[in-house]
């Protein structure tokens, strides 16, 4: 009889085990960044294509699973941003705001719901990674590409400006 | 609402994929992988690269082992030899009467020996050389010098003079005559005694001088022995006076020729060599060390010409690599900036 490494402390063995322990942090990361649970499961789709096409490059000595595939959800949501600026600019501002649901987290209080709405993708984006998904901040720092120091200067501010938009309204 | 309320209500509400999406994800990471690694993926592996730099310089040094171990004489002969050129110069026209010349350093008794030239046989040669040697300390001086004594005595010579000197920087200056049948030999055993700084040979044909002697003898011996029949028919005793004066002229030079002679064929049956001896730092030349010293030089000095062939490298494509840089950066920086731009604006 053999006993299984839980999952956190080794390597996925294969893309559907990391999918399979990774997808709700990947939707979920991706549902703070666009505010539309639609486009956030096309993304995450999206990703878990390209995860397989790059699946043999992924080397777990430089970083984990969890790490490796929300950079590419964050490469993928940010084309995808490219892509609806440029749509932007074409077609009317209205039409966008249509678009966007007023309720993109389940169980979210309305005050909070709407604090969230204000705020920037790149603030809503630091809040899910180290709040939401709860990932240290050598994580995040490797996720959004920048410094550790700079993902706490961005997280304190954005939490700073929720919690006066929150008590705003 | 505080900071820490809004935490926790953030963390409580974790959103979660939806049944049909986690379907659709599954299905598609279950399928095998479409794309294998290309070359230029594994090319840009870092891992990989930091792996081909100690690679190649292992392999450098290896290389400049291994052919300072298999080719360390000529690194010998490279630190010894100085630089002037070895110079044969013979005569034009006259290739077996006239004199010819072997100057210059050698860096070992075997090219001693290829370069010494020996006397003509049959023929009457003045055989003069000379050499320069440097050996390591006053204790190979006083060695060299009596193994030079007793090579001129095995070759059946003698020494003309000796002088020795030593101090901080010993000296020894030996004049040796050895028969010239035995000349190139003596040149190539003494040649060995150290480390050769200088060399020359002189070879001057005799030959012709003693066949003019011989001629004038032989003449002289015809014209005394005229005068002794003349003197014989002398009728007056003034005419056998002046007869007799004439032939003692003619003897004297007899005798004179005769003695000309003897030393011409003496000069021809010895060579004489001049050996001078100095210990090295008198010399300034330093004797070749050991195989190991030697493979060692090599190597270094194999491994000193990679080193400058890889700053070359490294100069010429300095500018390339920098702009290449400054591009890069330049890109990296234009991109956060772009996707600080459309995050903070969505």
């Amino acid at each position: 009889m053999t006993l299984e490494q839980p999952l956190a402390t080794r390597p996925p063995a294969s893309l559907a085990e990391a999918a399979e322990a990774h997808l709700d942090d990947v939707y979920g990361y991706l549902l703070y960044l666009t505010r539309d649970r639609e486009t956030a499961e096309d993304l995450a789709n999206s990703t878990f294509e390209k995860a397989l096409r790059l699946w043999s490059r992924f080397d777990a000595r430089r970083g984990s699973a969890r790490t490796w595939l929300l950079g590419i959800a964050r490469t993928t949501a940010l084309d995808w941003f490219r892509s609806e600026s440029r749509r932007r600019r074409r077609e009317e501002a209205a039409a966008l705001a249509e678009r966007v649901e007023e309720t993109f987290v389940e169980g979210l209080s309305p005050e909070l719901e709407t604090a969230l709405a204000s705020l920037s993708a790149g603030e809503r984006e630091v809040l899910a990674l180290r709040i939401v998904l709860e990932l240290d901040g050598d994580a995040t720092a490797r996720v959004l590409g920048i410094s550790p120091t700079a993902v706490s200067t961005r997280l304190s501010r954005a939490l700073k400006r929720l919690e006066e938009r929150v008590n705003e309204g | 609402m505080t900071v820490n309320q809004i935490v926790d209500e953030l963390r409580a509400t974790r959103p979660a994929a939806g049944e049909a999406l986690r379907l659709q994800v599954l299905t598609h990471a279950s399928a095998p992988a479409v794309t294998e690694p290309s070359w230029r993926d594994r090319l840009r592996s870092r891992r990989r690269l930091l792996l081909a730099l100690p690679a190649a310089a292992g392999l450098a040094v290896v290389s400049a082992v291994a052919i300072g171990v298999t080719r360390p004489e000529q690194a010998a002969r490279e630190a010894t030899a100085p630089p002037a050129s070895v110079e044969l110069q013979r005569s034009a026209g006259t290739p077996r009467s006239a004199g010819m010349t072997l100057v210059g350093p050698s860096a070992d008794s075997s090219r001693a020996q290829e370069k010494a030239p020996a006397p003509f046989a049959g023929r009457a040669q003045r055989y003069s050389g000379s050499l320069t040697l440097a050996v390591e300390d006053t204790d190979a001086l006083s060695e060299a010098t009596q193994r030079a004594l007793s090579i001129a005595r095995d070759l059946g010579g003698y020494v003309v003079s000796v002088q020795y000197a030593t101090g901080d920087q010993g000296a020894a200056s030996l004049t040796l005559r050895v028969p010239s049948t035995r000349a190139a030999e003596a040149v190539t055993r003494l040649s060995g005694l150290g480390t050769i700084v200088a060399q020359n040979v002189q070879i001057d044909d005799l030959q012709e001088s003693l066949d003019t002697l011989d001629g004038q003898l032989e003449r002289l011996r015809a014209q005394i022995a005229a005068l002794t029949a003349a003197i014989d028919r002398a009728e007056t005793s003034a005419e056998r006076a002046r007869l007799l004066e004439r032939r003692a002229q003619a003897q004297a030079q007899l005798r004179d020729l005769r003695a000309n002679r003897a030393a011409t064929a003496e000069a021809a049956r010895n060579a004489t060599i001049q050996l001078d001896l100095r210990t090295e730092a008198s010399s300034g030349v330093a004797a070749p060390g050991s195989r190991l010293d030697r493979a060692l030089d090599k190597a270094l000095a194999i491994l000193a010409w990679e080193a400058v062939v890889v700053l070359a490298l490294a100069v010429a494509l300095a500018p390339i690599a920098l702009v290449a840089l400054a591009v890069w950066g330049a890109r990296r920086a234009h991109r956060r900036r772009e996707e600080d731009r459309l995050l903070a604006a969505s």
